[in-house]
């Protein structure tokens, strides 16, 4: 199958592995990569912090760029949501008719990655091995927009060496919300922080996710001292979190080769 | 003076003061775990809970749409029945009508039931200030009112405090209004819960005025229904003389068996129940039971406005549950307060904005961003109000207003940067890999981003690029020779369109000067043609999907097993008897309590009571409410029960009395026979008469609003018995 990527504007510019790891899996299964260069932005940031505008010309430019795909693989849960559910309603609100049409017409070929393993090629097992203890996080689009239920586990289960461990309270946001964490720094770290110690309580060495974007309020959170986050208690994380954040794509391209 | 939400702070820095504090963090932790807990027990019980929240969704919407229609009907029922109906635009307009119905009766004080609607239009103050006082008898919102507090929760407005600090409240201040806390109140809910028994009784029976909000206005019966807890409701409903019911426009809904949907989604989603204690319904003035002098004020106050908006009119669907809030991580670190608003949580972040004018309103501009889109309300909201939908909506309408603000915003120039960058793939290849060729001097440095960003960089380290591009990477490694793939050349140019959306009802609202002399008649047409105009178009009457009745009808035997196990559940007791055996059934259930004295209404059979040895009192409807709190109990039968909630139903017929009669004293045997029992909520709906005043009953009065944790015995009766004739 030919397949197109949109790799996301975050994953382009900040986790490139995360991309290739994409393609990696996809084409160790056989099938052909595409990648169409004048990709940028889905437009997610603009339009959940009410730039209507804005987002919808990165969404036409979207559409118009992947024109000729027939499947698109989105490595990112809440892209895949924005491309599937918030171009039509914003579009909507907007009064673009024929933005709103390309929207529904668009929205059927858009796959977040682990929905495109599962339900389009019909595989569990990518082939992967990965000798680690790892949680996974289930990004609140996934879970709740796009609903990709419990395929991203399915795919994990297959995954050769690997140590599965259930991260508690896994349904809770991690606080990271686009723009929420510039425009409500506090409530966010105060949810992040709760997270970590959900994390590090798993016990698990890698902490993995369908979003990049979660991963990084996490990680880069876990790097500073968490005493600075406003009800920081004690008993929550004692300690600097040595866990590492890794994309989802990147547990499942990995081989006893490496990458 | 009560305190108000007036100048409270942005969310971002009410946030940030309530996460500072460990007390209210722990506490709202441990409520809204409980509640959730509780609230996903009871919805995992109902096969029908989608087909439920579907229906809830389209009455709710359908009532909306043919709003103008309904009200109108509604307010002809309700005259018809007695009672007076109210128009207020706004909240100045509604507690002034408040104020003019309570000065009339002469009386310097009233008794109130939990009302958010009371809060929103921030009555409490005007009452004060005319020289009456208002006296709180939700446990929650007199424990708010004694600490002079502010609400933090639209279901539990007490949620952010714990028992310790309910009982030094109490201790401190109970004397103030009236009979002082015992010097050994523990802080036992039990004991919290009789305390406030005790302060109010009195109150109560003396009580001249009662004010009310509503959960529902039936406008095919011109009905009002209230669900409660603790039966201070109905004390308040049915002791006083006069009756104030405040009600926002939209808690219409079209049909009196619309009930049977909100009557199982509420409680569920609400506390967690299957039933609450008690649903009071009741229609106009009833002669000899209850308020002779009814009132229901309709107030609009930014609604009419917010059913202009396309988006924002779903939240107008709400039914106040509070389920968002309960879920939501945002409002459980923060709690209430933070939000500035006396809705808070999910709900309020897009009911405030609107009923307060986001446009303009600098707290209202916030609520929209108080959130992290997780959806997690959406999930839970019984009426399936697409919370997060609404949220984005109206960030699109704060930054519209902000647009043609000079100069322009961090945040504004910020996302122009981004709009440039992600213009042309290759300035985001350009800027990425530049970054990533130039940012190893700053790798595992400590990094302070300036200004807006350091939102960012206060918690957080700053992510750096460290390789190429996947674009590069790709561009180098994969692109074959001649794929490589051109912008389109259909590409659309960026182009700002004309955002303003057309103008809100607002411009046809009725402008009136706060001080004009509005008259009922300008102010119904007023907010009548209002809301005429924002539903232009908005004609459908779609059928509602009632699949969830779809209920299989289980054997009459397992009805009563399953009504008995259901009552069982509330801490009531179960006996069964024959029609040979009831009276000493009933003489035992008396007994067993250490009641020696009742009350029994008129078309109780003597014969029923033939072993009781104690006193009995048969009411012609004229007892005094004291001679009624005198007795220990009080013996009637029932119009229907619901075996799937355990619910008795009182439709004020010969057997059950009048409403009073069942609600002060603190010992109530209710009969009823097998007959009666019906499997589940939809069932019972045709066996009931609208007209007649009815009390849902489910287990004692009780309350859950001491860290959500259920306790039985408040206001109403402490102790209940239900006997099951089999016929």
């Amino acid at each position: 199958m030919r397949i197109s990527l949109f790799v996301t504007c975050m994953n382009n510019v900040l986790y490139p592995d995360t991309g290739r790891a994409v393609v990696a899996v996809l084409e160790r299964l056989g099938h052909q990569v595409d990648f169409v260069e004048s990709q940028t932005c889905c437009g997610q940031m603009h339009l959940n912090a009410g730039y209507r505008p804005e987002g919808l010309s990165l969404a036409r430019k979207v559409i118009d760029s992947f024109e000729k795909a027939d499947v698109v693989v989105v490595p990112s849960g809440s892209c895949t949501s924005t491309m599937r559910h918030l171009w039509r309603d914003v579009a909507t609100d907007e009064r673009d008719e024929g933005l709103v049409r390309a929207s529904e017409e668009f929205a059927p070929k858009v796959f977040e990655f682990t929905e495109l393993l599962v339900d389009v090629l019909g595989v569990t097992d990518v082939g992967a091995y990965f000798e680690r203890r790892v949680t996974y996080h289930p990004t609140c689009h996934s879970l709740r927009s796009i609903r990709v239920g419990d395929r991203p586990l399915a795919l994990l289960r297959e995954v050769r060496g690997i140590e599965l461990v259930e991260l508690p309270e896994f349904d809770q946001c991690c606080g990271f919300g686009g723009l929420f964490a510039l425009k409500n720094p506090d409530t966010s770290a105060a949810m992040g922080l709760d997270k970590i110690a959900n994390v590090i309580a798993s016990g698990a060495d890698v902490l993995c996710a369908s979003d990049n974007s979660c991963l990084t309020h996490l990680s880069t959170l876990a790097k500073k001292s968490p005493s600075l986050v406003p009800g920081y208690r004690t008993d929550s994380v004692q300690s600097q979190p040595n866990f590492e954040v890794k994309h989802i794509a990147e547990i499942l391209a990995s081989t006893k080769e490496g990458l | 003076m009560a305190r108000t939400f007036a100048g409270a702070p942005d969310f971002p820095i009410g946030a940030k003061v309530s996460l500072a504090n460990p007390q209210l963090r722990s506490n709202m932790a441990r409520a809204t775990r409980t509640i959730r807990e509780k609230r996903n027990l009871r919805v995992s019980e109902l096969d029908t809970w989608e087909e439920l929240r579907v229906a809830g969704e389209s009455i709710k919407r359908s009532g909306l749409a043919n709003l103008h229609d309904l009200l109108t009907t509604f307010e002809k029922n309700v005259t018809d029945a007695g009672g007076h109906v109210h128009w207020a635009v706004d909240a100045e307009h509604a507690r002034r009508i408040v104020l003019e119905i309570v000065e009339e009766t002469g009386s310097k004080d009233v008794v109130k039931i939990k009302s958010m609607t009371s809060v929103e239009i921030d009555l409490n103050s005007a009452l004060e200030k005319a020289g009456i006082t208002a006296y709180e008898t939700d446990l929650a919102e007199l424990i708010v009112q004694l600490g002079d507090d502010l609400p933090s929760h639209i279901v539990v407005p007490a949620i952010h405090r714990n028992r310790d600090e309910v009982r030094d409240i109490f201790k401190a201040h109970m004397g103030e209004w009236g009979l002082k806390a015992p010097d050994d109140l523990s802080s036992a809910p039990e004991d919290l819960a009789r305390a406030a028994r005790l302060h109010l009784r009195e109150r109560f029976l003396a009580s001249q005025v009662g004010i009310s909000g509503a959960n529902f206005l039936v406008a095919e019966t011109g009905s009002v229904a209230i669900v409660e807890s603790e039966g201070n409701g109905r004390m308040c409903l049915t002791l006083p003389n006069t009756l104030i019911s405040l009600a926002g426009i939209d808690k219409i809904i079209p049909r009196f068996e619309d009930l049977d949907v909100f009557f199982q989604v509420l409680p569920r989603s609400a506390t967690g129940e299957r039933m609450n204690p008690y649903n009071s319904i009741w229609t106009g003035v009833t002669k000899g039971d209850g308020p002779q002098n009814f009132h229901v004020v309709l107030i609009d106050n930014g609604r009419s406005s917010a059913l202009d908006d396309r988006v924002g009119r779903d939240a107008l669907r709400c039914i106040r549950c509070a389920a968002c809030l309960n879920v939501c991580p945002v409002y459980e670190r923060v709690g209430g307060h933070a939000y500035g608003s006396v809705y808070p949580g999910p709900i309020g972040a897009v009911l405030t904005p609107q009923l307060n004018h986001v446009t303009s309103d600098h707290v209202a501009q916030s609520l929209p961003y108080a959130s992290t889109l997780c959806g997690a309300c959406f999930d839970a909201c019984p009426v399936r109000i697409d919370i997060p939908k609404l949220l984005v909506h109206l960030r699109g309408e704060v930054v519209d207003a902000k647009r043609s603000l000079t100069p322009k915003s961090q945040e504004q120039a910020g996302m122009r940067a981004a709009s440039w960058l992600f213009a042309r793939s290759s300035r985001l290849r350009s800027v990425g890999d530049f970054g990533a060729k130039t940012s190893s001097p700053l790798r595992g440095r400590k990094i302070s981003l300036p200004g807006w960003l350091s939102g960012w960089s206060r918690f957080r380290a700053v992510p750096l690029p460290s390789q190429v591009t996947f674009a590069t990477w790709w561009h180098k490694e994969r692109a074959v020779e001649g794929e490589t793939q051109q912008p389109s050349s259909r590409r659309r140019e960026f182009r700002h369109k004309n955002t303003s959306i057309e103008p809100h009802a607002l411009g046809i609202r009725p402008v009136v000067a706060p001080d004009a002399a509005l008259n009922q008649a300008n102010a119904r047409d007023a907010i009548l043609s209002a809301i005429r105009y924002s539903n232009r178009g908005q004609n459908e009457q779609p059928p509602i999907p009632r699949s969830y009745r779809r209920a299989a009808r289980v054997e009459t035997i397992d009805t009563i097993e399953h009504f008995k196990e259901r009552v069982s559940d509330y801490q009531a007791t179960v006996r069964y008897a024959s029609f040979e055996t009831i009276d000493s059934a009933i003489a035992e259930a008396l007994s067993s309590r250490g009641s020696t004295s009742i009350v029994i209404p008129a078309g109780v059979p003597q014969e029923w009571l033939s072993s009781f040895a104690g006193t009995v009192i048969t009411d012609d409807g004229t007892l005094e409410h004291a001679s009624i709190n005198a007795v220990d109990a009080v013996v009637t039968g029932c119009t229907a029960a619901i075996a799937e909630t355990g619910t008795v139903i009182l439709n004020s017929e010969a057997d059950q009395g009048r409403r009073v009669i069942t609600l002060i004293p603190d010992h109530h045997v209710v009969i009823v026979r097998s007959g009666q029992v019906v499997p589940d909520v939809p069932d019972v709906i045709a066996r009931l008469d609208p007209a007649r005043p009815q009390t849902w009953i489910s287990g004692p009065s009780a309350t859950s609003d001491i860290e959500l944790s259920r306790v039985e015995g408040v206001h109403g009766p402490r102790k209940l018995d239900v006997i099951i004739v089999r016929e």
